[in-house]
């Protein structure tokens, strides 16, 4: 993967791909079974880029990401017993909190102008930490990214976006959405992965 | 405000001179004054975010026809992050926007308008305040910043009277 060479190494990654596959497979079953109120939007296929990418991100560090974002929270601490009854209670796609300092949203773009914002706090406040942004393919397109990325690189803010292309805009392929593609910009972290589950739910139980 | 050690000013012309709300910032500090690119949506998301870091931003938009394009930033997140993370983040920013002049000339139809009704039925937590007198100033903006509740508030000025009242 292209990590960025100023990037070192922080953390010790505990948890196995098995694990991350093993606690979505359980978040599906219970929804399956009915017994989850809200939306979920599950991950698969993406377990090693991940694991390979929070190796560099501090327990200090604030992840924003979108409504895919269980593994993302396993990954930077956030409590696997927590997160799952968070999911149970409808809210997997918002399990915000501090400590780690996590951020999911679900409106497309949506988490990028407040990950600018924080990374501006940072940089004020000489703090030493860093705010990690994920966004899809499909968000990369947008408005909102390209004058965001602008903004951090000619203010030099510390600010890490990645990208997570699974060619998807939702239910629309993103090369059928937009015709072409931007390239990925100077800087950012990219990987693509196969989507397994369709874009929310399991294909089973409710389509809303 | 301006001696607060955790304010910060954000906007456009807050570090030139440019509309009404410029003029009220002569006194805060340069280095507390962020000039910030014509981005609505994001200049509020960024306010959002640096209160999540424990500053308390005071971000300007000086025309409220302008502000409508962070209504994103300001519904789907600053106002709904309280219930999003069960109380957890509770990031206070306020808000400025100025209602356009109608006199001496009248600015026209995407430069004067006033949404604030429509606001008060949009927001659940952010808190409207409408300015109608200058006396009312100081403890708004005083009560905007200490408040127990720590909630952001809205505050709503009038271009007209900065040079009637």
């Amino acid at each position: 993967m292209n990590i960025p060479k100023h990037l070192k190494k922080v953390r010790d990654v505990t948890i196995t791909p098995q694990e991350l596959i093993d606690f979505e497979t359980k978040v599906k079953k219970t929804y399956e079974a009915g017994k989850i109120k809200g939306p979920i939007h599950l991950a698969k296929n993406n377990e090693e880029h991940l694991i390979e990418i929070f190796q560099y991100v501090d327990q200090d560090d604030w992840v924003f990401v979108p409504w895919r974002n269980h593994y993302h929270a396993l990954l930077h601490g956030v409590d696997p017993e927590k997160l799952f009854d968070s999911i149970v209670e409808g809210r997997s796609m918002g399990t915000n909190n501090l400590n780690p300092n996590f951020y999911a949203s679900s409106i497309v773009g949506g988490i990028i102008p407040l990950a600018l914002g924080v990374a501006m706090g940072i940089k004020y406040r000489g703090e030493d930490k860093r705010v990690w942004c994920f966004v899809g393919d499909m968000t990369m397109e947008t408005g909102v990214f390209h004058e965001a990325y602008k903004y951090s690189k000619n203010f030099d803010l510390p600010i890490q976006w990645v990208v997570e292309d699974n060619e998807m805009s939702v239910h629309t392929p993103t090369d059928m959405a937009w015709g072409k593609r931007q390239e990925v910009p100077e800087g950012v972290i990219y990987y693509k992965y196969e989507m397994e589950y369709p874009h929310h739910g399991t294909g089973k139980w409710v389509n809303f | 405000m301006a001696n607060k050690r955790d304010t910060v000013f954000l906007g456009q012309a807050c570090k030139v001179s440019g509309h009404a709300i410029s003029s009220t910032l002569v006194e805060v500090p340069e280095e507390k004054r962020i000039e910030l690119p014509v981005f609505e949506e994001t200049q509020m998301g960024i306010a959002t975010g640096m209160a999540l870091e424990g500053l308390v931003p005071i971000t300007m938009y000086p025309r409220f026809d302008f502000f409508i394009l962070a209504c994103n930033q300001l519904v789907n997140h600053l106002d709904k992050i309280r219930d999003m993370s069960k109380g957890e983040m509770t990031p206070r920013v306020i808000i400025r926007v100025a209602v356009g002049a109608k006199n001496p000339i009248d600015a026209g139809p995407q430069h004067t308008q006033n949404h604030v009704e429509a606001f008060r039925k949009m927001l659940t937590e952010v808190e409207v305040v409408e300015l109608d007198e200058p006396e009312d100033i100081f403890r708004t903006f005083k009560e905007a910043y200490e408040r127990s509740d720590s909630k952001s508030t809205l505050i709503i000025e009038h271009g007209e009277f900065y040079g009637t009242k």
